[in-house]
């Protein structure tokens, strides 16, 4: 079965989350993505492999030997790639990586800005190797502009852009976001851009430079709330913004809050268990599902003729939700999904990740964890991709590769190494880090695999 | 950076999609459109849905005036099309003749019931690509169930991480983030699904069907919380402001001097002693030029003390004075926490392109809109036109398939455009 993109190459010189979550989903459109590793610990494990040997740290899960080819999120993150090894800061692993570079189609990286620059790997520098190369960074700041130079996460992205601010509810701190979404939508956004350019390339024969900035693209993720800012006025340092779980704060002004019509009910509330996640949220976006509610929670005698209006729902709103909650709390949240939804009651439990992976009836029938191969691991649920295409399938049927799994086809086969030129970079710090110890497959696969 | 004439500068130059689209797929229509396609949104004669949602431009509500719409639909063109009608599904089909995309989010089945379902279409256009992109699919226990974004982030995972720590609310409520991000995951995913599928018919001169599910894709946007709970069954709770975690973490949103927030994001590394010299220069060091913490293990075994001496200096200064000082003199990742109100002025970002200004002649106003994550150094993003007034193109798009000004006339009258 042929893979939308396959016959097109990525190097992958990606790390941490954003840059190889990006890559991640290139691999699975059936690019060959070849992540390019240092697995040297006094470099912070840049790989995402070498895990500190803290208690609670990385997911290698319980029964399996700890190793720098354990790592639960790894296997997850990097699905569908191949690896291989090289030292990026020695001649031999500058010239190996010129090569690559040469035979592919797309370059992404997220270093710092100007990292890849002081290797002698500027857009330039690469063009001159593949004149037609796409070169897609995901710096914080990008590559350009006054601040380049600032250093980012997740959180700090999130900070920057306005995101945090606009989650939580009025007179409390910015609740933000209990995750790095900007690692996984900034890797998006990196593959956005990457398939973009190829577009472009596709027509033209022209490659390009992608140079993202993390924080820009969550600039744009804030909804309507900059263009209310330059059009009319109003700023979000507002009564009753940002309104919770709300579409607007009890007892302030009826201003849309940029997360689609005004409307009540809309919130979270508690349901049976008492547990962390045992909430449901519920919504009402006409009069007509307002009266479907009521049927549903019988018909009680509070719920009167001053909730019949939108007007009306958001003056009581906070009796409302009261008497809602008090309601709720008697029933689990999957059963008050299911009655509510077939009421015709836009409502939705809130899932945790073992709800999604273990209780979603959707995401199961949609084949979202189905199982894929790892050489360590086994055999392990991966998330799959969220598309299903008619014509060009797109499964992940393995996981991540092993450190340097593909060493041999790669340097002997591709970059046209000895295997004693292989032997030899094993042992001088160039294609094996010399304070890591060889690992006994690399040697095997030295000895026996064939080339190509 | 201001709006250019013409979209043939764009990376999807030459690429024509047609857009039937809500909520769900709306912003996904906008990148393709951003980035140079020319997007055909298909609408009912009164206009979709999304136009009656708020704000207004000046607070005064119209289907012209919906900044909803505005954000959305930017670099789009107009057609009205009553599709209940034979005429108006005739006129459609003629349309996506000339497409290369089409984009929709109709519930599951509906585009078939109306006789333009993948497979009709793709009879008369073979290189044809459909993106159905809907809540959760076209098929599956759930597929018939009324979604919103903020249910979409209950159901994808993120309410459940989003939230407060006890101190800040003691019943630990779920939080729906705003902005409308329920949608753009699935929007980012039904893009590269796209793009990949246009890929392919480069090489192979075939189109597809494609079938994305939104809450498939928020599902997928929870970072390391799913495979925590594969590998390890562990499952995170939420705390204010900063990741939540499988087990409670010290606090990172630190309350300035101005009354503002810093996140001190990341670890700690020994870059934390230059930004000690500016706490002394405070005479609020504390302990911490203490030489002990330069061995890398007193500075971790400390880790707690030390964040905790930083972050009572952070309360009495400016928020950007001690970001910048982080940022500048220590290189750690800090960021404040700004309100969009702040974005405006970022010199960096403005001398980077970010903010686009956008004519709205019918209003003889220009606006600032947000512009592109990304830099193109061949093809730039762009805003090309602001959003289309309701079937503000029906004379040019109709009329490049043979409709002219007289049997537009006599289809308006029939209420079909």
């Amino acid at each position: 079965m042929t893979r939308p993109l396959e016959g097109l190459r990525v190097v992958d010189f990606t790390w941490v989350r954003a840059g190889p979550w990006a890559a991640r989903w290139l691999a699975l459109l059936g690019a060959d993505v070849i992540k390019v590793e240092w697995p040297d610990p006094a470099i912070g494990g840049s790989t995402g492999r070498v895990v500190r040997d803290v208690p609670g740290m990385g997911s290698t899960p319980d029964g399996i030997p700890r190793s720098m080819n354990s790592d639960g999120h790894f296997n997850d993150m990097h699905a569908m790639k191949r690896s291989v090894t090289m030292n990026l800061r020695s001649p031999l692993g500058l010239d190996l990586a010129k090569k690559l570079i040469s035979q592919a189609d797309i370059v992404i990286e997220n270093f710092s800005a100007g990292v890849l620059k002081s290797w002698g790997l500027s857009f330039p520098e690469m063009q001159a190797l593949k004149p037609d190369i796409i070169y897609v960074s995901m710096a914080g700041y990008g590559h350009t502009g006054p601040r380049a130079h600032f250093q980012t996460m997740g959180p700090s992205v999130q900070a920057l852009s306005g995101l945090t601010y606009i989650s939580g509810v009025p007179d409390k701190p910015p609740a933000g976001w209990g995750w790095s979404y900007m690692d996984d939508t900034g890797g998006m956004y990196g593959a956005i851009g990457a398939m973009t350019a190829l577009q472009h390339r596709t027509r033209t024969g022209e490659g390009q430079h992608v140079d993202l900035s993390q924080v820009a693209a969550a600039m744009t993720l804030l909804g309507p709330a900059l263009i209310d800012l330059t059009v009319n006025g109003r700023g979000s340092r507002r009564e009753g913004f940002p309104p919770g779980d709300r579409s607007v704060w009890p007892g302030t002004p009826k201003v849309n809050n940029y997360r689609g019509p005004i409307c009540a009910p809309h919130n979270s509330y508690r349901a049976l268990g008492g547990g962390h996640n045992d909430w449901v949220a519920i919504v009402c976006q006409t009069d007509a599902q307002w009266q479907k509610l009521k049927q549903a929670m019988g018909n009680p005698a509070w719920a009167d003729a001053r909730f019949d209006t939108l007007d009306g729902r958001l003056d009581h709103q906070e009796e409302m939700d009261e008497h809602i909650q008090a309601w709720a709390e008697h029933t689990e949240k999957y059963a008050l999904t299911d009655m509510l939804q077939t009421a015709g009651v836009p409502a939705m439990a809130v899932q945790s990740s073992e709800d999604r992976v273990e209780h979603d009836p959707q995401l199961r029938a949609r084949g979202m964890y189905e199982e894929a191969s790892h050489p360590i691991l086994g055999s392990w649920p991966i998330q799959h991709a969220p598309w299903q295409m008619s014509k060009t399938p797109t499964p992940v049927d393995r996981g991540a590769p092993i450190c340097g799994e593909h060493n041999i086809e790669i340097l002997c086969g591709m970059l046209g190494l000895t295997r004693d030129e292989v032997r030899e970079g094993y042992a001088n710090n160039t294609l094996w880090p010399k304070s890591v110890p060889v690992e006994p497959y690399l040697i095997e696969a030295l000895e026996t695999e064939k080339v190509g | 950076m201001t709006t250019q004439q013409s979209a043939a500068a764009g990376s999807l130059a030459g690429v024509r999609v047609l857009e039937l689209s809500n909520s769900i797929g709306q912003w996904c229509g906008k990148l393709m459109a951003d980035f140079g396609a020319d997007v055909v949104k298909i609408e009912p004669p009164a206009g979709v849905a999304e136009r009656q949602i708020g704000p207004f431009y000046k607070d005064v509500e119209d289907p012209n005036r919906s900044l909803y719409f505005w954000h959305y639909n930017t670099s789009k063109k107009s057609v009205t099309l009553d599709l209940t009608q034979e005429e108006g599904r005739e006129l459609f089909r003629r349309l996506a003749r000339t497409a290369d995309v089409i984009l929709e989010t109709m519930p599951p089945g509906a585009l078939a019931a109306l006789g333009l379902g993948y497979e009709s279409l793709a009879a008369e256009n073979p290189g044809l690509i459909m993106c159905s992109l809907t809540d959760f699919g076209q098929e599956g226990p759930w597929a018939g169930y009324q979604m919103t974004d903020m249910l979409h982030l209950a159901a994808g995972g993120q309410m459940a991480a989003c939230g407060y720590d006890e101190v800040d609310d003691p019943e630990r409520r779920p939080i729906a983030p705003g902005g409308g991000n329920g949608y753009h995951m699935g929007a980012h995913y039904a893009y590269i699904a796209t793009m990949a599928a246009l890929y392919y018919r480069s090489v192979s001169g075939e189109g597809q069907h494609l079938d994305v599910s939104a809450h498939d894709s928020a599902a997928l946007t929870t970072e390391m919380h799913v495979p925590n709970w594969i590998y390890t069954h562990q499952v995170v709770q939420r705390q204010t402001g900063r990741h939540a975690g499988v087990r409670p973490t010290a606090p990172s949103q630190i309350p300035t001097g101005d009354g503002r927030y810093v996140n001190m994001g990341g670890g700690l590394s020994s870059s934390f002693r230059a930004f000690v010299e500016v706490m002394a220069e405070a005479g609020q060091a504390g302990d911490l030029e203490d030489f002990k913490y330069l061995d890398p293990e007193v500075m971790q075994a400390n880790t707690d003390h030390i964040r905790g001496q930083i972050a009572a200096f952070v309360k009495t200064v400016p928020a950007e004075v001690s970001f910048v000082a982080a940022q500048e003199i220590a290189g750690m990742p800090w960021g404040v926490v700004r309100a969009p109100d702040d974005l405006l002025e970022d010199v960096h970002f403005r001398e980077r392109g970010f903010f686009i200004d956008v004519e709205h002649p019918e209003l003889g106003e220009t606006f600032t809109y947000p512009g592109a994550g990304a830099v193109f150094s061949a093809t730039p993003q762009n805003i090309y036109r602001r959003a289309p007034l309701i079937g503000e193109d029906n004379a040019d798009v109709l009329g490049s398939v043979g409709i002219d000004a007289a049997r537009l006339a006599q289809l308006r009258a029939a209420g079909v455009v």
